[in-house]
């Protein structure tokens, strides 16, 4: 085969394995994270048994899902339950993809860039993906045959598309101040400039706030919680499969905190790394710890979040999202926009 | 060389699934298929052509637009909808439409589809019995006049004048690109953006006075 | 390199498959969703032009054509759903009131 495509494909494929693994290992333990800084907020112990500090507990809980009995009720249309947590998960994976973690490796006398596609109109991917995130949840709802599947779907679809208006209208802001759709530049502007979060912070409480909503969790997880609608979307799943909805909500998470962390705070940015002139390597390994560093931060957030305020009603939840956040963002947008005219940015 | 030792890879894979998942047939034979595929397809670099793959989504697009037809159950056919939407956003890619392949699939595929999908799941619309597709005579016009349509429009295309070939270098630097459409779209075409804009308030107005349950 | 004919060809089908199917299908959601097969094979021939001729022309006339889809299908969802609570049926058949 030709070798610059094989050499092509090959640096593809291993940042593709590269990432996946990442990024389902994170997902894996974020379970032991939950538990334990909610154990934590809440003034016991979490997980501590299973290994040093309970840090095998993720893995005796993927066994246990693995054995537990699937149950496929008669009563569902088979094809599309069965396509359901497939639709969920795939599209949180998806929009990492385009996540530049890092600036240029060099590897074999070749830069080497810390992301696995860097397009010309990132950000739009990103928006793509979020909306495709919907389906799942609607069909898995609708494919279970059941009352309170098919309202817990309908509520959170609902929900869904309500909060990407949000988020969307946040991304603008974004999208003014750097000028490109490309997700390295929104990073190369912040290194230039200072991070987005220091003058575009209502845009970036909109952005969480709907980055909140969209995961499904805590404050609003109405259509999935044990007391409501028995469990939502996903009554009628068990065994691996629910595992399956479990894993695409934290993977949802860690999706939302990677953008969080790039298009607010800066990316891989660190400041004041120039000023230390290490060597390209060892800059950008730097540069990827500080935005792991970044992504836990938010990932903790989520966590504290869920364990402090309790969960809106349903309409309060699209009153906040129709009423309050859309607003906001359309006022924030004509805010970013006056400072990008004034040359103020 | 390459082939062989992933062919060996392949099967000790399945080997290996078939063994710690047993009843579950379908799962290794999907990644059998899918893997054997990769794997011939990599091998035969010739493949890699783009003609192969706008012919395969090309059979994906038209197969998914049969079954929004064929299909009885409503759902099923909301989501073959969704297949065709997104072949035809790969026919932008490959047409250098970018900007427009990222919103197809934002807003159609992602919006309006959910539209679809909420108003069928609202509304509870099960499989139809016996999927009587009009009358015999309505279903035998309709066809014809399907296929003298069909007919029409490529004797059309194939009585054109001889096009010119394009080769993606020859596109200048930006084409379909968010920024050459903003320009166009801000400047030329202003009046019509803000009178689409005023549809779209028309639209909304109407769908939620529309489907509100008594006015009060 | 490829024929421009082709996603001219493509598009054609497609429109003609949804033709058939707004004849032939009589769930008005069906329906509605054969509409939208048309207007996306129009659009895919327009941007199959706009490359052709070198033009950015053909994706104004596509993000028009979406933004009026839009607008469309919401409308004629929300008729649906009127008519569902009237009639408790999308059969277009059972729209048969005003008929002479």
């Amino acid at each position: 085969m030709d070798p610059v495509l094989e050499r092509v494909i090959v640096e593809a494929a291993v940042k593709i394995a590269l990432v996946f693994f990442v990024v389902l290992t994170t997902v894996a333990y974020m379970t032991w994270v939950e538990r334990r800084v909610s154990a934590w907020i809440q003034d016991r112990r979490g997980p501590n048994r299973v290994g040093p500090f309970g840090l095998l507990q993720p893995l005796a809980d993927g066994i246990k899902f693995l054995f537990k009995e699937e149950i496929t009720p008669p009563h569902v249309y088979r094809p599309v339950y069965l396509l359901a947590p497939i639709l969920i998960l795939v599209p949180a994976l998806l929009t990492i993809s385009v996540v530049p973690f890092g600036p240029a490796l060099r590897l074999f006398g070749r830069d080497v860039p810390l992301r696995v596609a860097d397009v010309d109109n990132g950000v739009l991917i990103i928006l793509a993906f979020a909306s495709m995130g919907v389906y799942g949840i609607a069909l898995a709802g609708w494919s279970s045959n059941n009352k309170y599947s098919l309202m817990g779907g309908l509520r959170s679809s609902a929900q869904l598309i309500s909060y990407e208006l949000a988020m969307g209208l946040a991304i603008v802001g974004i999208l003014m101040s750097a000028g490109s759709l490309r997700l390295s530049d929104v990073v190369a502007r912040q290194a230039e400039h200072g991070w987005n979060v220091l003058w575009q912070l209502p845009g970036f409480v909109v952005f969480l706030t709907a980055a909140f909503a969209e995961t499904n969790r805590l404050p609003f997880d109405l259509p999935e919680a044990e007391t409501e609608l028995v469990a939502g979307y996903h009554t009628e799943y068990s065994g691996m499969r629910f595992s399956m909805f479990y894993m695409a909500e934290y993977a949802n998470m860690v999706t939302a905190s990677c953008l969080a962390a790039t298009l607010y705070l800066g990316g891989y940015h660190v400041p004041g790394l120039q000023r230390l002139g290490l060597p390209q390597n060892a800059a950008a390994i730097v540069q990827l710890l500080a935005f792991g560093i970044k992504v836990a931060f938010f990932l903790f957030v989520y966590v504290w979040v869920r364990w402090t305020i309790p969960r809106f009603r349903y309409d309060q939840l699209m009153n906040l999202g129709w009423k309050v956040l859309l607003p906001v963002a359309l006022v924030h947008i004509v805010w970013v926009a006056f400072i990008v005219l004034m040359g103020w940015a | 060389m390459h082939l062989l030792i992933g062919l060996i890879a392949v099967v000790v894979v399945f080997a290996l699934l078939r063994a710690f998942l047993p009843g579950r047939t379908g799962l290794p034979v999907l990644f059998l298929l899918i893997a054997g595929a990769t794997l011939v397809v990599l091998e035969r670099a010739d493949l890699l052509r783009i003609e192969f793959w706008a012919g395969s989504v090309a059979f994906v697009a038209i197969l998914s637009a049969l079954l929004i037809v064929l299909h009885p159950n409503p759902m099923v056919s909301v989501l073959f909808l969704i297949v065709n939407l997104f072949c035809i956003a790969v026919f932008y890619l490959m047409l250098q439409a970018q900007f427009l392949a990222a919103l197809q699939v934002i807003v159609y595929a992602g919006a309006i589809m959910v539209l679809f999908v909420f108003v069928v799941m609202l509304l509870n619309l099960k499989a139809e019995e016996g999927l009587h597709l009009g009358g015999g005579a309505q279903r035998g016009l309709a066809l014809a006049l399907g296929a003298a349509f069909a007919g029409l429009m490529l004797w059309a295309i194939k009585t054109r004048r001889e096009p010119p070939y394009f080769a993606p270098s020859s596109f200048a630097g930006g084409f379909g690109t968010a920024r050459e459409v903003g320009a166009l779209l801000f400047a030329k075409y202003l009046f019509a953006f803000e009178a689409a804009s005023i549809l779209l308030v028309a639209a909304m107005v109407g769908a939620v006075i529309l489907a509100k349950r008594k006015l009060e | 390199m490829m024929h421009v004919e082709f996603f001219l060809i493509i598009a054609a089908l497609l429109f003609s498959i949804g033709c058939v199917g707004v004849l032939i299908r009589r769930n008005a959601i069906v329906i509605l969703m054969c509409i939208e097969l048309m207007l996306n094979a129009v659009n895919l021939t327009f941007v199959a032009f706009a490359a052709e001729g070198q033009a950015m022309t053909g994706h104004i006339f596509v993000f028009f054509v979406m933004t009026v889809a839009a607008a469309e299908a919401a409308v004629g969802l929300a008729i649906v759903i009127a008519f569902f609570r009237r009639r408790r049926s999308t059969d277009v058949d059972d729209a048969s009131l005003m008929r002479w």
